[in-house]
C-alpha cells in the first residue's frame, strides 16, 4: 500500500522538482507560468480565498461544490439509466420505441446541454447536475440495454428452475447481474461528466472550482490559474478514487 | 412412488428465416422414485434439451411429459435443474445461493435460514457459508449447488453434465460425494453425461440416445454391487457395449455436420 502510494508520488514529485528548477535557472518565465511554490504559496497568503463581493468564495467550499455536483449528478443518472434500460428491456414496444430516440441523445455533447440547463433550471445545482445527467444518463442506458442482453443464460434458467417468477428474475437476476457492467462504464464517462460541470461553471454557475480558473483569467492572474487547474486535477482524481472504492466494495462481483 | 415419464416427445427449435432445427424426436423414458438414471450420448444430441423440458423450462412440441401424473407446464419444485459449473449467483454467499428458490417461493425467514443451515451441515459446507463463489474452488461450487437443488427436497434432481467442467481428481469426489447425497436424500436423479465411465460409475439405468434429433437408442441396466470400480471386469463389459453405442453415433453426428 505504501510502495504503491510512493510509487504513484514519485512521478509527480520529479515533475514539480523539475518545474521548480526550471523557474528558478530562469528557463521559463515565472509571471507566466508560476511554479507550484509561488501559487501554493500565494492560495496561503489569501487564506484560501478567492474572488472579491459576489464572486467571493473559500477554495474548499468551491472544491465540496464541485465535487457535490459531479457525484449528485453520476448518482441520479446510473439509477435513472439502469431503471431505463431495465424498464427498455422488459417490452419490446417500449425498446422499439424508446431507444432510437436514446440512440439520437446520447452523441450530444453534455457542454451543449449546458444553456438548456441554464434555461430551465437557473444558474445553480440544479443545472449543473442537470448536465451531468445528460453526459451519463444515455449512454449508460444504452450500456445496460446490451449488459442485460448479455446476462447468462444459465442464471436465469437457474433462478426460473427455482421457481422464480418473471419479476423475480428481473428483480434477483438480472438487476444485480448488470449493475458492476453499467458501473463500469459509468467510470469510463466520469472525465467528460467533470469536465461538463467545469465548462458549466465557466460559463454560467460562476462559482465551483471551475470559476477559480475563470477569475485568475479576468484578473490576468497566473497564479489563480494554475492553481485552479491543480485543484481541477486533485478533486476529479479524488472523485474517480470514490468511484473505484465504490466498484471494489460495493459492486465487485464479476460474471464467472 | 413418484415417477417422472416421458412420452413420444418431440422439441423443434424455431429458428430465423422459418429454419426450424429439430432437436428430439419421439423420446420415452420413464423414471420412478428413488433411481439414479443416465442419459449418455454425443455432444449436440438434444439430452440437455431433454432435461429442461423434464423442468419445465420449455415447452415442448409433441408427446407428454408427466411428474406423479401431473403434466409438466412449467418449473416444478419437484423437479430441479443443476446446471455445469458457473451457475451460482456471484453476487451472493453460499448461504444465499442456497437459500435462493426457499426466497422465491416466499418461506419464511426463520423457515429459510432453518432448512439452508441443515442442508449445509450435511454437505459439510457450514464452514463456507459466509464465502462467495469466486472464494471456492469448482468442486465446492458444485457443492453448493447441489446444496441449493436439496434444499427444497425435490423428488427429482435434474442433472446437466454437473462435473463435465471440473479436473479428474475433482469429479472423481464429486461423483463419490452424488452417491452420498444420493443415498442420504433419497432423491432421483436424472443425469446428463458424455462420459462412459461416469454413467456406468453412478446410474442404475443408462440411456442411450442417438445424434440429433434426439431419439433413445437402447436402455442398459447396470447391475453392478455399489461400490464400484472402474477396474472391475464387469464394468469394462459395460464399457465396451456402451462406447460401441457411442462410436456410431459419434460418427453419425459428424456425417450430419
Amino acid at each position: 500500500m505504501a510502495r504503491a502510494l510512493a510509487a504513484a508520488l514519485l512521478p509527480w514529485v520529479v515533475l514539480v522538482g523539475l518545474w521548480e528548477l526550471a523557474a528558478w535557472r530562469g528557463w521559463m518565465t515565472t509571471t507566466l507560468f508560476p511554479p507550484p511554490s509561488s501559487f501554493i504559496k500565494f492560495a496561503i497568503d489569501s487564506d484560501f480565498r478567492v474572488g472579491f463581493g459576489k464572486e467571493g468564495m473559500t477554495i474548499p467550499a468551491a472544491i465540496l461544490a464541485s465535487a457535490f455536483r459531479v457525484v449528485a449528478g453520476l448518482f441520479l443518472g446510473f439509477i435513472a439509466a439502469v431503471a431505463t434500460g431495465i424498464l427498455v428491456s422488459m417490452s419490446r414496444i417500449a425498446s422499439a420505441s424508446l431507444l432510437p430516440i436514446v440512440r439520437g441523445l446520447a452523441p450530444i455533447a453534455p457542454i451543449a446541454w449546458i444553456p438548456v440547463g441554464i434555461i430551465a433550471f437557473g444558474i445553480g445545482n440544479p443545472t449543473a447536475i442537470f448536465v451531468v445527467f445528460t453526459a451519463v444518463f444515455f449512454l449508460l442506458t444504452l450500456s445496460t440495454v446490451a449488459a442485460v442482453q448479455s446476462v447468462d443464460a444459465r442464471l436465469i434458467k437457474t433462478a426460473r428452475t427455482f421457481g422464480a417468477s418473471r419479476p423475480q428474475v428481473w428483480a434477483w437476476v438480472i438487476f444485480p447481474a448488470v449493475l458492476p457492467q453499467v458501473f463500469t462504464m459509468l467510470r469510463i464517462n466520469f472525465f467528460a461528466a467533470w469536465m461538463a460541470v467545469l465548462a458549466a461553471e465557466m460559463v454560467g454557475l460562476k462559482n465551483g472550482v471551475g470559476m477559480i480558473v475563470i477569475l485568475g483569467r479576468e484578473m490576468f492572474n497566473p497564479n489563480l490559474i494554475m492553481l485552479g487547474i491543480c485543484i481541477i486535477g486533485v478533486t476529479g482524481y479524488a472523485v474517480d478514487a470514490l468511484l473505484l472504492l465504490v466498484q471494489r466494495k460495493v459492486l465487485w462481483w464479476k460474471p464467472e | 412412488m413418484s415417477s417422472l415419464v416421458v412420452a413420444n416427445v418431440r422439441k423443434t427449435w424455431s429458428g430465423a428465416k422459418g429454419l426450424s432445427v429439430e432437436a428430439i424426436r419421439d423420446a420415452s423414458l420413464q423414471v420412478s422414485s428413488g433411481e439414479f438414471v443416465a442419459i449418455l450420448g454425443p455432444s449436440g444430441c438434444g439430452k440437455s434439451t431433454l432435461l429442461e423440458l423434464c423442468a419445465g423450462l420449455e415447452p415442448i412440441s409433441g408427446g407428454f411429459i408427466s411428474i406423479d401424473g401431473q403434466e409438466v407446464r412449467g418449473p416444478n419444485p419437484k423437479a430441479v435443474m443443476v446446471f455445469q459449473e458457473h451457475s451460482l449467483f456471484p453476487w451472493l454467499d453460499v448461504e444465499a445461493n442456497v437459500g435462493f428458490g426457499l426466497k422465491m417461493r416466499n418461506t419464511g425467514t426463520n423457515e429459510r435460514w432453518r432448512r439452508v443451515r441443515e442442508v449445509l451441515e450435511r454437505v459439510k459446507l457450514v464452514k463456507f457459508a459466509r464465502h462467495y463463489p469466486h472464494q471456492l474452488s469448482g468442486g465446492m461450487k458444485q457443492r453448493v449447488a447441489i446444496a441449493r437443488a436439496l434444499v427444497g427436497n425435490p423428488e427429482f434432481m435434474l442433472m446437466d453434465e454437473p462435473f463435465a467442467a471440473l479436473d479428474f481428481q475433482t469429479r472423481v469426489l464429486m461423483q463419490q460425494f452424488l452417491l452420498e447425497v444420493w443415498a442420504g436424500f433419497r432423491s432421483t436423479i436424472l443425469f446428463v453425461t458424455h462420459q462412459i465411465d461416469e454413467a456406468i460409475l453412478l446410474a442404475d439405468r443408462v440411456v442411450v440416445m442417438s445424434a440429433a434429433p434426439g431419439r433413445v437408442l437402447e436402455e442398459v441396466r447396470i447391475a453392478l454391487p455399489r461400490p464400484r470400480s472402474m477396474i472391475d471386469p464387469d464394468f469394462n463389459g459395460y464399457r465396451v457395449r456402451l462406447t460401441s453405442h457411442m462410436e456410431r453415433e459419434v460418427m453419425r453426428a459428424a456425417e450430419v455436420l
